[in-house]
């Protein structure tokens, strides 16, 4: 009796020795994950509106797309904004994504919304941080390709991205 | 932070069949951001954040964000669906930890 549970508690110590080693090994060769950084990358918005559209030109969106976001934001820490984009959402004519850019923060790609026609509404909101005064863009891209712009000046009294 | 994870979800308490209602969610999670040694370095370590958010309601995957560290802590997102039958919504946040927290709200009619 005692025999056998020493054996089975040296079975599961060696077990979760064995896991901890695997863990360490994934932690090392990977220190930072591929696919958690292809959306945010540091880069200017240049550079990262190049990388998720290529050249493709951003259209005037005023009218089509509403960006509703404070124009002084106290604390750049949490700044609300909501994005509205005025489309019938069928499968034929919808809006696949909107896109949040906050042109001065160090990562300036903030966030991609996935969206199907089923979805009803093509809106989306999130508190977001923002590092300094600047421009921010919602970025609608309908189904059929087309890129809508809006850009909107926010002011930051306290930045709140940090890094 | 013990409470991370914790997902919060509002609807709008009626709702009639084929309308388009906006829905609210919360998470309590720390969005770790990029931090930097004294000489401005940035230190290279895996940070903690969301980076995906999936909201499925009747089985499909309606709305999905993909995020970056320049949303807030403890983040908030809503977004709109079309309120077709009534079923179970479901929002799955997952980080870079590797963890996935989900919460779901009933879709019923009044």
């Amino acid at each position: 009796m005692a025999d056998d549970r020493a054996r089975v508690s040296r079975r599961v110590v060696l077990a979760g020795l064995a896991a901890a080693g695997a863990v360490a090994a994934v932690g090392t060769s990977a220190p930072r994950s591929a696919a958690a950084q292809a959306l945010g990358a540091q880069e200017s918005v240049e550079a990262g509106l190049k990388r998720l559209f290529g050249g493709r030109p951003l259209k005037d969106g005023s009218g089509v797309v509403k960006l509703d976001i404070p124009l002084i934001a106290e604390n750049g820490a949490v700044v609300p904004v909501t994005v509205e984009v005025t489309s019938p959402m069928t499968p034929a004519n919808h809006v696949k994504h909107i896109y949040v850019v906050a042109d001065k923060n160090r990562i300036p790609i903030v966030t991609r919304v996935a969206f199907i026609p089923e979805a009803g509404q093509a809106y989306m909101g999130a508190n977001i941080r923002l590092g300094e005064t600047g421009d921010v863009r919602a970025i609608a891209e309908q189904s059929d390709g087309t890129l809508l712009q809006i850009k909107r000046e926010v002011k930051v009294t306290v930045g709140g991205c940090g890094g | 932070m013990s409470d991370i994870g914790k997902v919060r979800i509002r609807v709008p308490s009626s709702i009639k069949a084929g309308e388009v209602v906006k829905v609210r969610s919360l998470v309590i999670h720390p969005m770790e951001r990029i931090e930097r040694d004294a000489q401005g370095k940035i230190i290279d370590k895996k940070y903690n954040f969301i980076t995906k958010v999936t909201v499925t309601y009747l089985g499909k995957t309606v709305v999905a964000f993909d995020t970056t560290q320049s949303i807030s802590e403890n983040p908030f997102f809503s977004f709109a669906i079309r309120a077709t039958d009534p079923g179970q919504l479901k929002v799955v946040f997952a980080d870079t930890a590797g963890g996935k927290y989900e919460g779901t709200a009933d879709i019923k009619f009044a």
